[in-house]
């Protein structure tokens, strides 16, 4: 049997109840429109939720300690807790920081190729770290050489000038000297905080900024410091699975160690990037649901009038069966009608997944729709349709032909 | 063309069974016009149904135009339906959101037929039953006769070898009837041969033979007198 | 014949369960999403001061770099130098008036067995107490004889006092904080500001801090600077008093200024002190001073979250798509019933008594998606609370105000949603459909 698609009788039956039609339609339309753009976001914020801040996560832990009182002499009490941590059986290196990648609080400054006021700088996180700052954080050096122990200087609490040398990031090397392989930013000048020169002498792989926010987030330097202060954090990566059971036991040997002191925020990488990223993880989850529900909610709204306009078109359709409707036959015509509806609500949903999205990039933010995810939202409402609509299909096509000779 | 041969139909629930038809027997010829007469659950529905293919039966023979039925499947029998059979309801089944032009559309779309096809044939029919100027109406602005007039249109725009038509004129007032009858009979003439379910003795007498069904059995079956008064 | 209006629609409710029982579920879950998004929104968005939120203003001068503003398009920074906030704080131009810090120390109790701990220090004048109503369970603020040549005392937290003193009466008791006795003065009883408007530099909706000292004690102490130091040159010099000198921003200012005149007269005070210092070779950008009133300040802050906004719309769109789902199935119950409705106009039922009846129904069915909709909305505020972590927990509380509304909006979506298919059954003609078909 060859097939004949009553799109023009379904059409022409349809304009006879435009209301129905139109509700579902402006249903499956706004249902779009939402699935799209929380899609978009989705997949967005899954995007920035992937990026890796170059550090062992997993395996890394970091503390503050906090000394007090007029005896604490920070200087020897770190250098004694440093000694302590690298010693540790577990621990592959622990360093002394300023600040934590992606936890939100750290430093940054300005760094210009040539000096003067009016040339703009390109932003960049300062660490601070002795030569075990590469091994601590997981790093690479990848062109020129880590410090040695001999380029760390001590830097004093208020004191606001540079050392000589500095390693960067390559994405920050790349993004400072845009025409230069990287590898020959070795051996370079730059100028912090306006004109105080520093030299480059080693580019790491990647290393991310405290802040996810960032635009700069992949711009990191790092300099030869120790801190004599006497709050500072300690960074430890230890051994797989070793990070948890360290964790306590460090706690307790730096508190006994030295008591003038509160050793506080002992945290893992892992919970700080979940912390970190929790607004669009939280964000994730919340459209995920409010999608599922959506679709539910219309689907549950499709099969329901389907049952009922089913219902309703009993007598019709056991008339069609005398006439020599075959179930399939009734089983297409349902869903061909819900195809049609569906694709009047494509057609405005794709007005208004534009508008809404034009909407979003205007007062909040958001980045412009890539065209694609229009044509696979309409797939799936398409499929959502025709499944809810599969159910009532199968039963109207149940209907028996004699039907059509009984009297009401 | 209708050959029923001792056939019966049971239907079965948990407490009764219902002996709808019992050794029920009949034979139309190609090109008669019979009518089956009884009174109310005599068994006549059951009869049209069966006879339509659109209830199985539960023994006995039945062969429509030369083949027998009751091995067909349900694909087989909606398209022997739909190529072998025209209906005529009672209330005259019309779908009320469609045009007569649609309405006459129907079956056609089930054969399959190409568009050019089709369009012949419903305006053909339509002509046939006078109403080819309204195709574009909606059965709700028409009169019950001209609804059953489109429902013919329906059922012959198919090309039946065999119309089964169930109270034509049921719902209809006499003078209608009276069009509705005159046109079946035209019809017949024509070569197709009809089958008429009635509970009206007046009805039947107009036809060339008439069946009496009671408790699901033949009674009688006679040539009705043909009357004076025939709308020719 | 309300009641007997009510009695129909409950058969009419029990005669298709499953259908009534999704036309409350679409409302539950739309009133649900709805009113989660907009207790976020409303709280976030409230007014944590009203009664005097207009005479508070938060005080801005543009002391930025001549070639870039602070923000774009051409915003002044949200913060003072240290040397802005003393000069204006001296000139005592205001009704009150109050510069601001963090900071953070440790506060070693006198008994030994209360561990020594860090404390977020809010560093301020003795007119923030009074500006901000700050509720005292003891004591109260220092004076202003205090406050330029600090003395040592501290308005310490509620749960400060617990920890370090249980709870008691600690006016007049001496704590240690960064290692130098202050004197307890006053002890705040809980001081819930939502947001935390006094300061949204930075999070709005964490807590109040721990101790409060007055501002000075910055430059006596040397404490360290919390929130956002941001500079446009670095300081000159060596030390915290380079610092202190330098061109970075670190500190805040709010003024109470009650009557519109005292208000332009400060403004042109801010102005004239830009020009002053102007002539010293400062403020080489265009004179953008600003004074902002607490909820403008709010909003130039943006406390409410895009993120929260955004949810905002698409609960509206979803509960848009609940209504429409609503009206298709009430459409089509209502129309299965025609011959019901004809059979009562006939019998003598006019129009709006049909409508009266099947608006009752709808309503009934709004009524009970709307209670369902509450208990998801608690559900969902719980949600936001568990994905958001604790910081979050003073934002989502539902009050009285909320609930009802929650329990009209969705009365009100229902009647929207049955209007329409109600309306289509007056239209049925008296008789129309006693006839068979």
């Amino acid at each position: 049997m060859t097939h004949n698609w009553e799109t023009g009788p379904i059409l022409r039956a349809m304009s006879r109840n435009k209301v129905g039609a139109l509700l579902i339609a402006l249903q499956i339309a706004i249902t779009m429109t939402i699935i799209i753009n929380a899609i978009f976001i989705i997949v967005e914020r899954s995007a920035l939720m992937g990026r890796e801040s170059g550090v062992d996560e997993a395996n890394t832990f970091y503390l503050t300690s906090t000394g007090f009182g007029s005896a604490f002499n920070a200087s020897s009490v770190i250098d004694e807790d440093l000694r302590r941590l690298r010693g540790t059986p577990g621990v592959v290196d622990a360093v002394q920081i300023n600040a934590i990648p992606i936890s939100g609080g750290g430093w940054s400054m300005s760094l210009k190729t040539e000096t003067g006021a009016d040339i703009d700088g390109i932003g960049t996180a300062n660490y601070f770290v002795d030569e075990h700052g590469v091994d601590a954080l997981d790093l690479q050096v990848i062109a020129g050489e880590n410090f040695t122990a001999s380029d760390v200087r001590l830097r004093g609490r208020n004191q606001s000038d540079w050392p000589p040398v500095a390693m960067i990031t390559r994405a920050l090397a790349e993004n400072l000297f845009p025409d230069t392989n990287y590898a020959d930013v070795v051996g370079k000048t730059v100028y912090i905080g306006n004109d105080e020169p520093v030299t480059v002498t080693g580019i790491i792989d990647k290393l991310q900024a405290p802040w996810i926010g960032w635009d700069r987030l992949e711009h990191a330097m790092l300099t030869p410091e120790k801190m004599d202060f006497s709050s500072t954090r300690y960074l430890i990566r230890t051994e797989p699975g070793q990070r948890d059971r360290l964790m306590a036991e460090v706690e307790t040997a730096l508190a006994d160690a030295y008591p003038n002191r509160i050793i506080r925020d002992v945290d893992t990488l892992t919970a700080t990037r979940e912390r970190s990223y929790r607004r669009h993880s939280a964000m994730i989850t919340i459209l995920t649901a409010v999608m599922v529900l959506l679709c539910t909610i219309t689907a549950l709204g499709i099969v329901g009038l389907t049952s009922f306009n089913v219902s309703r078109r009993r007598k019709q359709i056991g008339t069609r069966r005398a006439l020599g409707a075959t179930k399939p036959a009734i089983i297409r015509y349902f869903m061909l009608e819900n195809l049609m509806i569906c694709t009047l609500g494509i057609v405005l949903g794709s007005a208004l997944t534009v508008g809404l999205n034009m909407a979003l990039v205007q007062w909040f933010n958001q980045t412009a729709l890539d065209w694609f995810y229009i044509p696979a939202g309409i797939g799936v409402l398409i499929l959502i349709g025709q499944l809810a609509v599969l159910g009532p299909a199968l039963r109207a096509a149940q209907t028996p032909p004699a039907l059509a000779t009984r009297t009401v | 063309m209708l050959s029923m041969t001792n056939l019966s139909k049971v239907f079965r629930t948990e407490l009764v069974e219902t002996h709808a038809l019992r050794d029920f027997s009949l034979h139309v010829d190609e090109g008669e016009f019979v009518s089956v007469t009884g009174p109310s659950g005599s068994g006549k529905t059951t009869f049209l149904n069966i006879a339509g293919l659109l209830e199985t039966y539960t023994s006995g023979d039945y062969t429509l135009d030369g083949q027998n039925v009751f091995t067909l499947n349900d694909r087989q029998r909606s398209r022997l339906r739909n190529e072998k059979i025209g209906f005529i309801f009672q209330s005259f089944n019309l779908i009320p959101d469609l045009n007569l032009y649609d309405n006459v559309d129907v079956p056609l779309r089930y054969r399959g037929m190409t568009a050019g096809d089709r369009h012949q044939r419903i305006c053909d029919s339509l002509e046939q039953v006078g109403l080819a100027n309204r195709m574009k109406h909606l059965p709700a602005q028409l009169s019950g006769g001209q609804q059953q007039r489109v429902a013919i249109a329906r059922a012959l725009a198919g090309d039946p070898r065999f119309l089964l038509a169930d109270e034509p004129t049921g719902n209809l007032d006499s003078q209608m009837a009276a069009s509705v009858m005159g046109l079946l009979q035209d019809i017949n003439q024509q070569g197709t041969t009809i089958v008429m379910v009635t509970h009206d003795p007046e009805l039947a007498r107009q036809t060339q033979r008439n069946v009496y069904v009671k408790d699901g059995r033949v009674c009688d079956e006679a040539a009705p007198v043909q009357l004076a008064t025939v709308n020719e | 014949m309300f009641a007997y209006y009510l009695r129909l629609a409950t058969k009419s409710i029990r005669r298709n369960p499953y259908l009534s029982l999704l036309m409350m579920l679409a409302i539950a879950l739309g009133i649900g999403a709805c009113m989660t998004t907009i207790t976020v929104n409303y709280i976030m968005s409230s007014n944590p001061i009203p009664h005097k939120s207009d005479d508070l203003y938060y005080v801005q001068l543009d002391s930025w770099d001549p070639y870039s503003p602070f923000r774009e398009p051409n915003e002044p920074p949200d913060q003072l130098t240290w040397r802005d906030a003393t000069n204006l704080m001296e000139a005592k131009r205001a009704h009150r008036q109050t510069a601001m810090a963090t900071s953070g120390a440790v506060v070693e109790p006198a008994d030994q067995d209360i561990n020594p701990f860090m404390a977020s220090l809010r560093l301020n004048f003795s007119d923030f107490f009074p500006m901000f109503d700050t509720p005292f369970l003891y004591g109260s603020g220092w004076g202003s004889e205090d406050d330029n040549d600090p003395a040592y005392v501290v308005v310490i937290s509620k749960d400060v006092n617990d920890r370090v003193f249980g709870g008691e009466n600690s006016v007049g008791r001496t704590l240690t904080v960064a290692g130098k006795p202050f004197r307890v003065v006053g002890v705040l009883d809980t001081w819930i500001v939502v947001p935390r408007f006094y300061d949204v530099t930075t999070n709005a909706f964490q807590d109040t801090a721990d101790i409060f000292m007055p501002f000075y004690m910055k430059r006596e102490l040397e404490l360290p600077n919390s929130g956002n130091t941001n500079c446009w040159k670095s300081p000159e010099g060596e030390g915290f008093t380079a610092f202190l000198q330098s061109e970075c921003i670190n500190f805040q200012m709010w003024v109470e200024l009650p009557s519109d005149g005292e208000r332009a007269a400060y403004l042109d005070f801010m102005n004239s002190y830009v020009e002053q210092q102007k002539a010293l070779g400062r403020f080489e950008r265009p004179l953008n001073n600003r004074l902002s009133d607490v909820m403008t300040w709010l909003e130039n802050q943006q406390v409410v979250a895009d993120d929260a906004q955004i949810m905002l719309w698409v609960a509206l769109l979803f509960l848009l798509v609940c209504i429409l789902n609503t009206i298709g199935l009430l459409l089509s119950k209502f129309s299965q019933r025609s011959s019901d409705v004809a059979l009562r106009r006939a019998i003598g039922a006019s129009r709006s008594a049909i409508f009266a009846q099947y608006l009752t129904e709808t309503a009934l069915i709004g009524v009970a998606g709307g209670i369902a909709g509450l208990g998801l909305t608690l559900l969902g505020l719980e949600g936001i609370k568990l994905l958001y972590g604790d910081f979050v927990s003073n934002l989502v509380a539902l009050d009285i105000p909320l609930v009802i509304a929650a329990i009209l909006l969705s009365v009100l979506a229902s009647m929207l949603a049955g209007c329409y298919p109600a309306w289509r059954a007056t239209l049925i003609a008296p008789a129309s459909q006693l006839k068979t078909q």
